[in-house]
C-alpha cells in the first residue's frame, strides 16, 4: 500500500514542528523571567503536540514506503530513565510507577529507541489523562520470547469499539493517532527469522496497552 | 558523574549553536571544553591533544557531516577508542546517524535537549568507556590483540552491565584472529538470547570466512529485511556479492546510499560502475564525491581519476581533462599528485587519439616516477599510462618493483593484476605476479640459508640491499634486522650493527605495526642490545 508522497505535507509538518520548538524556547525564556509563574503545563502541551506531529510524519512516511527503522542495542534502564525525564512529573494526584527492576534484569535490547519512545510517551500521556489515581509502566519477557512494555491505568478503560479495532473512536475521546502509531511501530519491529512485534489492548478493568517487541 | 576533570571538544559550524552548546556543556559539568568550527580545526585539535569526549554536530557545513568525520578520524587513528564520540542531530539527521556503520558514534542525541539530559548521556558513555578501557587499551596501533581478548574474558567473568558490549568486541577480535569457530559460537549464543543486528552481521561474516558464502548471503538478506537501516549489513553483502556479480554489488551499494550518504560509498559505487562499464553512473558517483566534499579531507586523488576515466569512456574528453585539472587544484602539490595527473592525462589522450599530447604527458609521469618514492597506487597509475602509451617494458618494471615492495599486501597485488587486465594482459599478469612472489620467497629463504651456514655477511648484504630498495616490505626489513642481530650475537658487542637493526625494525613498524613476526624480532633486539650495550 505504498503511495507517492506529497512533499508539501511532510514540509508542512516539519514547519509546524519547528514553530513548536520556537514556541517552547519562548516559554522556557518566559518561565526564566517570570519567577513564580508555572509554565510546565504549557510546555507539556507543546511536547505532546510535537510528539503527535512526529507520529503523523512517521505514519505518512510509512504510507510512502519511506519508513526504515533504525534498530540498535539500547540499555533498557537508560531508555526508561530518558522516557521518565522526557515525560516529566505526573499531574497532581496521580501516581506513576515505572518498573525499573525488570529493565535492570533484562539489560540491553535491540529496538528503534526514537520511535518506541514516541509511542510509549503517547500511551503514558493518554493513561495519565484517563487515570483516577495510578498509572504503571511494566516491562517483562514473555515466555514466547521478546520483551513486552505494558502501560496500564485505573481509569474507565478503552471504549468497546477501540478494543474491537475501530481506528477513530466516535465518542471524541481522541483521534486514534497514538494507537495507529503504536500498532505500526510494534509491527515494524521484526527479526530476521520472521518474528514481529504487535500491539495488544485490553480493559482490566482500566485500560491496558501492551507493546510486544520480538 | 563528575565531569569537572574531563576534557571535551565541541565541533559545530554554527556560531550561535556553538555558544549555546558550550553553556549547556558547562551546566552539565564539562567546563574544560575546546571548540572547533570545521573539520580542519577539529583535526588540528585532535592532532594536538587527547580528549575524553567529542561532541559533534551532524551538520558540519562544506558538505561534511559528523558521521563521516568520525570515520575519517578513526581511520586516520587520530581518535583513540578511549575517546567517546557523541553526535548531536536534529530529527531529520537521526536516521542517518543511527544506522550503525563500521564506525558508530558512542551515542547520539536529538535536538532539542536539556543540559540535564546532556549530562546524563555524557555520564553514561564515559561510564561505558571506563568499563571497556581494559580492552580498548590493547586495541590501539601496535596493541596486543591477544591481551585484548584476555581482557574481554576477564570482564565477562566479572559480569556487569556492559556484558553485551564486551561480547561484541570479543566477536570482532575472534573474527580478526580467524578463530572462526569460536566467533561463530559467540554470535550464535548471543542470538539465542536476543535478536540484534550486529550479531547477525557478525555471524554472516563468519559463515563467509568458512566458505559458506551462499548461506552468508541469505543470512545478510534476511537481516536487511528486519534491519533496513543497518549499513554494516549492506557493506558486508556488497563485499560478498562483488566476487561473483559486480552488477548486483552495485545495486546493493546504491541501496546503502539511499539510507545514508557517504563519500566512501559513493567512491565504491563509482568504482563498481566503472568495472560494470556503467560509465554514466560512475561519472555521477565520482562527481558527487569530488563536489560534495568542499573540505578536501574526504576525497582523494582516486576520485578525480575515476571521474576522468568515466568521462573519457563516454567520449567526453574535455570533461575528463577538466577533472585532471581540478585534481591539481584540490590537493597539495606533491610528486604523487603530479605523477597521477600526468598518468591520467596520458590515458585520456590515448583514448581520444591525441598521440603527441599522450606522449608528452607520459614523459612527465615517467620523469616523476624515476625520481622514486611514489606510493603504490600512483606508481601503478603510471604503469597503466605506460601500457596505454605502448611502453610495455617500463610498465612491467614499475609493477615488478611495486609487487616486490608489497608482496604481503593482497589489495596492492590485486590492483597490480588490474593494471595487467586493463591492458588486456590478464594471463601474463597472473604469471608475472606469481613469479615475483616466488622470487621474494626465494630471496628470504636464500638469505636465511646463508645465515644458517655461517655466511652472515652475505646474508646481511642481500637483505639490507633489498630492505633499502623496498621501503614498504615489512618482512624483508624484519629479516634484515634479525641477520644484523645474529651477527652481533655471534661476534660480540657491536653498537653500530645493533643501531642498524633498530633502524630496520622501526622501518618495519612504520609499515605494519601488526606484523606477526615483529614482536618476536623486537624482543630479540632488546635481548641483544642488553647483552651488548652501546659503548
Amino acid at each position: 500500500m505504498e503511495a507517492p508522497l506529497d512533499p508539501l505535507v511532510a514540509a508542512a509538518i516539519h514547519d509546524a514542528k519547528n514553530a513548536l520548538m520556537a514556541l517552547d524556547t519562548r516559554l522556557a525564556q518566559a518561565a526564566h523571567r517570570a519567577t513564580g509563574a508555572d509554565f510546565s503545563a504549557a510546555r507539556a502541551d507543546v511536547a505532546r503536540i510535537a510528539g503527535q506531529l512526529a507520529e503523523l510524519l512517521t505514519l505518512y512516511r510509512a504510507q510512502g514506503g519511506q519508513l526504515r527503522l533504525a534498530i540498535d542495542d539500547h540499555d533498557l534502564s537508560d531508555f526508561l530513565a530518558d522516557l521518565a525525564a522526557e515525560l516529566g512529573p505526573p499531574p497532581a494526584g496521580i501516581e506513576l510507577a515505572i518498573d525499573r527492576a525488570a529493565a535492570e534484569r533484562i539489560g540491553p535490547w535491540a529496538f528503534d529507541a526514537y520511535l518506541l519512545k514516541l509511542a510509549l510517551l503517547d500511551a503514558l500521556r493518554n493513561a495519565l489523562r484517563h487515570a483516577r489515581a495510578r498509572v504503571t509502566l511494566a516491562l517483562d519477557q514473555p515466555p514466547e520470547g521478546g520483551i513486552r512494555f505494558t502501560v496500564s491505568d485505573d481509569g474507565p478503560g478503552f471504549p468497546a469499539e477501540t478494543l474491537a479495532g475501530a481506528l477513530v473512536p466516535s465518542d471524541g475521546s481522541g483521534t486514534g493517532l497514538g494507537l495507529a502509531f503504536a500498532r505500526l511501530i510494534a509491527a515494524r519491529h521484526r527479526t530476521p527469522s520472521g518474528r514481529a512485534g504487535r500491539l495488544e489492548l485490553a480493559n482490566r478493568p482500566g485500560a491496558v496497552l501492551e507493546i510486544w517487541l520480538p | 558523574m563528575d565531569l569537572h576533570d574531563k576534557t571535551g571538544l565541541l565541533i559545530d559550524d554554527m556560531p550561535e549553536m556553538r555558544s549555546s552548546m558550550r553553556i549547556q556543556l558547562a551546566d552539565a559539568g564539562l567546563e574544560k571544553c575546546d571548540t572547533a568550527r570545521n573539520v580542519k580545526e577539529a583535526i588540528d585539535r585532535l592532532r594536538d591533544k587527547r580528549y575524553d569526549l567529542i561532541v559533534c554536530d551532524y551538520n558540519l557545513g562544506q558538505g561534511a557531516d559528523g558521521q563521516q568525520f568520525l570515520e575519517l578520524v578513526r581511520r586516520k587513528q587520530l581518535l583513540p577508542l578511549s575517546t567517546a564520540f557523541l553526535i548531536v542531530t536534529g530529527e531529520t539527521g537521526y536516521e542517518q546517524v543511527s544506522t550503525a556503520a563500521e564506525y558508530a558514534p558512542d551515542d547520539y542525541l536529538l535536538k532539542p535537549f536539556t543540559a540535564e539530559l546532556l549530562g546524563a548521556r555524557i555520564g553514561r558513555i564515559l561510564d561505558k568507556k571506563a568499563a571497556l578501557a581494559p580492552i580498548h587499551r590493547h586495541l590501539g596501533p601496535g596493541g596486543d590483540r591477544s591481551k585484548a581478548l584476555a581482557a574481554c574474558d576477564e570482564l565477562l567473568a566479572q559480569g556487569g552491565r556492559h556484558l553485551l558490549d564486551v561480547l561484541r568486541l570479543k566477536g570482532e577480535l575472534l573474527t580478526a584472529a580467524d578463530r572462526n569457530q569460536e566467533a561463530l559460537a559467540l554470535y550464535e549464543g548471543v542470538l539465542q538470547q536476543r535478536a540484534t543486528p550486529w550479531a547477525e552481521v557478525g555471524k554472516a561474516r563468519i559463515l563467509a570466512a568458512l566458505g559458506k558464502e551462499d548461506e552468508a548471503r541469505d543470512h545478510l538478506q534476511q537481516a536487511l529485511a528486519a534491519y533496513p537501516n543497518y549499513l554494516a549489513a549492506y557493506d558486508s553483502l556488497a563485499q560478498l556479492v562483488e566476487k561473483t556479480d559486480k552488477a548486483a554489488a552495485q545495486q546493493i551499494v546504491e541501496q546503502a546510499l539511499r539510507v545514508a550518504p557517504s563519500t566512501q560509498r559513493q567512491r565504491r559505487l563509482g568504482n563498481l560502475a566503472l568495472e560494470n562499464k556503467d560509465y554514466a553512473r560512475a561519472e555521477t558517483a565520482f562527481r558527487r564525491t569530488v563536489e560534495k566534499d568542499r573540505t578536501g579531507f574526504f576525497k582523494g586523488h582516486d576520485d578525480y581519476v575515476g571521474l576522468a576515466k568515466s568521462c573519457v569512456e563516454q567520449g567526453k574528453t574535455m570533461e575528463a581533462l577538466a577533472a585532471v585539472k581540478d585534481m591539481g587544484a584540490s590537493f597539495a602539490n606533491t610528486p604523487e599528485l603530479k605523477a597521477r595527473q600526468a598518468a591520467v592525462e596520458c590515458q585520456v589522450h590515448v583514448r581520444a587519439g591525441n598521440e603527441s599530447a599522450a606522449k608528452a604527458a607520459l614523459d612527465r609521469a615517467l620523469a616523476v616516477q624515476k625520481a622514486g618514492g611514489l606510493d603504490a597506487a600512483t606508481a601503478l597509475e603510471v604503469a597503466r599510462a605506460c601500457f596505454a602509451g605502448g611502453k610495455q617494458e617500463e610498465a612491467k618494471q614499475i609493477i615488478q618493483t611495486v609487487a616486490e615492495d608489497h608482496d604481503e599486501n593482497p589489495a596492492v597485488l590485486a590492483q597490480a593484476q588490474g593494471v595487467f587486465a586493463a591492458a588486456g594482459l590478464d594471463d601474463e599478469g597472473t604469471l608475472f605476479l606469481e613469479a615475483t612472489k616466488k622470487r621474494m620467497i626465494r630471496l628470504n629463504n636464500d638469505a636465511v640459508a646463508l645465515a644458517k651456514s655461517g655466511q652472515l655477511d652475505e646474508a646481511i648484504a642481500m637483505l639490507t640491499e633489498a630492505a633499502d630498495r623496498l621501503p614498504n616490505n615489512c618482512q624483508i626489513a624484519i629479516n634484515a634486522a634479525q641477520a644484523l642481530l645474529m651477527h652481533v650475537l655471534r661476534n660480540g658487542a657491536d653498537a653500530a650493527r645493533v643501531a642498524r637493526a633498530r633502524g630496520y625494525l622501526d622501518q618495519a613498524r612504520a609499515i605494519n605495526p601488526e606484523h606477526p613476526k615483529l614482536a618476536e624480532a623486537d624482543a630479540f633486539h632488546a635481548k641483544v642490545a642488553k647483552a651488548a650495550p652501546a659503548t
